[in-house]
């Protein structure tokens, strides 16, 4: 399957979603499964939904979340608890229902002839990375993972990656797996040795400037996905804008994934916490 | 779940008129939360609105400012946008010509700087037919020149007002800033300049912080607080610049289904701005439309129009 094809006219939809099984996968890390089966039949690697976690007076708005996975009638999403409203997903169970608006954004897009990729994730930045690992290597693209986190355990869908990668090369904080260190000291030294035609990262906005960086010392172009507090998620409310070379653009429908080279890293903000 | 909700069948006529204007139902967008309309396509359907009310629209682009530019809070959110808009010129070639082949008034919601960025802007419109009336956004507090301040006194609401009375024949609505010790004054200084209408009320200036970074939560600092919670503040000022004006009142402020715009009605307003609630559900203004429908067919009231100012005191 092409990830290339997302039709310019891709119209995202507003669907009833259920809760299939919601578990924890590592301290504070979920992945929930919901039947979607409109959005899972739409969604290319890297797009996102906005969930309806709940209503009321405390829960005005939505909250974005990248697609992991999607097969069948069936999206996985995989999330931190980080406030309120990740607090009350992670409470969610079998037969809960919300309401989601996707697939959003342009997704990863990776041209046709692509024959070797370096995925690089940083902590929850695994979550948009996994469908596409999937995909690619469901279509004959070799796959290289640079994958860090705190600790062994926050290395999350590391299964997912093994499973379809050649290569998976982790690093982490406390040495519990992999180097100990940055996933920077991975992904450079993979860059050297597995020569990618793309490199595609997702993770905290240092951690994505130091592997755009060392792609583009390798002359390897970069894509970023990138995370910002939104609050319509159809390109609006100019909330989540990132700022670029050709202006500012909207992570929700310009984004949330970016070439590399167009990012001004200077306008980075801090991690949102929602 | 639907795309687009069902029409409700309904006796009453929703129609009403502010400013000349004649629209097929009270319900209009709030500047800023909806675009121009088109990212809303896929959700509403565009003939059902009153009108489209634009993102706020000034001479030359302007950038906006930093991120993080909204937060969450209780009942509502804060924004700090800074009106980013790509100017006259680019609206006009743009998001204009998209609004002409769709079947609802256009409204356009214009800022600047100085009196002479909102003429600027109203004398580029007035060569663009599709355009039914303007907005004239005295009340953005999130732009250091320009914006709120010339909404918080009277000398300078009744000059922009003026300025741009002298360069139209349009419908001119004034949209007027809450964070004022006395709104109706506001309201009388524009209504006596030739405001044809005034909407109220913009957001209320606030601010959030995160405890455990000792942040604020908005690169700002400050921003505009806008949903469910401010509507009690918006009802109040309705209710007491519809008792103090002749122009027909637009209110806004924390509609977010049919009852409220009730009750905004009932206050006194003409007609009303669904805003932040298009965020949280893309459909809110058509739940709008059909919970008004269905309170004048539960209540038998055969003209929208007439529930205008009909609280009962």
């Amino acid at each position: 399957m092409s990830c290339a094809a997302l039709d310019a006219g891709s119209h995202p939809l507003l669907e009833r979603v259920e809760v299939l099984a919601n578990d924890r996968v590592a301290e504070g890390v979920g992945l929930i499964a919901l039947h979607a089966p409109r959005i899972a039949a739409a969604v290319e690697p890297g797009q996102f939904v906005h969930l309806r976690i709940a209503t009321g007076a405390d829960f005005l708005l939505r909250r974005p979340f990248s697609v992991h996975r999607a097969g069948g009638e069936t999206i996985e999403i995989l999330y931190q608890v980080l406030g309120r409203g990740t607090l009350d997903l992670a409470g969610k169970t079998r037969g809960d229902v919300m309401d989601a608006i996707g697939p959003l954004g342009t997704g990863w897009d990776i041209p046709d002839g692509i024959a070797h990729i370096l995925l690089v994730a940083g902590g929850l930045g695994a979550a948009p990375l996994g469908m596409l690992a999937e995909r690619l290597s469901a279509r004959g693209v070799a796959v290289s993972v640079a994958q860090g986190a705190p600790t062994s355990e926050r290395l999350v869908a590391r299964e997912l990656f093994e499973s379809v990668a050649r290569r998976v090369e982790v690093a982490t904080d406390d040495g519990s797996a992999g180097e100990r260190g940055f996933v920077t000291v991975v992904s450079e030294r993979l860059l050297q040795t597995d020569r990618p035609d793309l490199v595609c990262v997702c993770g905290p906005e240092i951690m994505a400037r130091a592997v755009a960086a060392q792609a583009a010392r390798a002359g390897v172009p970069c894509r970023v996905s990138l995370e910002r507090l939104m609050a319509c998620g159809i390109g609006a409310c100019l909330s989540c804008v990132v700022t670029t070379s050709h202006g500012r653009k909207r992570a929700c429908v310009d984004g949330p994934v970016f070439d590399a080279e167009e990012v001004c890293w200077d306008g980075a903000e801090v991690p949102p916490r929602h | 779940m639907e795309q687009k909700s069902p029409r409700v069948t309904s006796g009453a006529d929703l129609s009403v008129e502010i400013a000349g204007l004649r629209l097929r139902n009270p319900v209009m967008t709030a500047s800023g939360t909806f675009a121009s309309g088109r990212e809303y396509a896929d959700f509403v359907d565009l003939s059902r609105l009153g009108a489209v009310v634009t993102k706020g629209v000034s001479p030359m682009a302007w950038t906006g400012n930093e991120s993080p530019r909204v937060a969450e809070t209780f009942g509502g959110m804060l924004n700090s946008i800074g009106l980013q808009n790509p100017g006259v010129e680019a609206f006009c070639a743009g998001d204009l010509v998209w609004l002409g082949s769709q079947d609802v008034p256009v409204v356009v919601n214009v800022c600047g700087h100085s009196v002479e960025d909102y003429v600027r802007v109203v004398e580029r419109l007035e060569d663009e037919p599709g355009v039914a009336a303007y907005e004239v956004n005295i009340s953005c507090p999130n732009v250091d020149a320009g914006g709120m301040a010339f909404g918080t006194s009277c000398a300078p609401a009744g000059a922009v007002t003026a300025a741009l009375r002298s360069v139209t024949k349009r419908p001119l609505i004034v949209k007027l800033s809450p964070n004022v010790t006395d709104i109706t004054e506001i309201a009388r200084a524009v209504e006596g300049a030739g405001a044809d209408a005034v909407s109220l009320v913009n957001t209320l200036l606030g601010m959030a912080i995160d405890a455990e970074t000792r942040r604020p939560k908005l690169a700002r600092v400050v921003g505009g607080l806008s949903g469910p919670a401010i509507k009690p503040v918006a009802l109040r000022m309705v209710w007491q610049v519809a008792r103090a004006v002749g122009v027909p009142v637009i209110g806004v402020g924390g509609i977010m289904n049919g009852a409220d715009a009730v009750e905004f009605l009932l206050a006194g307003a003409a007609a009303v701005q669904v805003g932040t609630a298009n965020f949280a559900d893309p459909t809110s203004t058509m739940r709008v439309v059909d919970g008004l429908a269905e309170y004048c067919a539960r209540h038998g009231v055969g003209r929208v129009s007439d529930l205008t100012g009909a609280l009962e005191e």
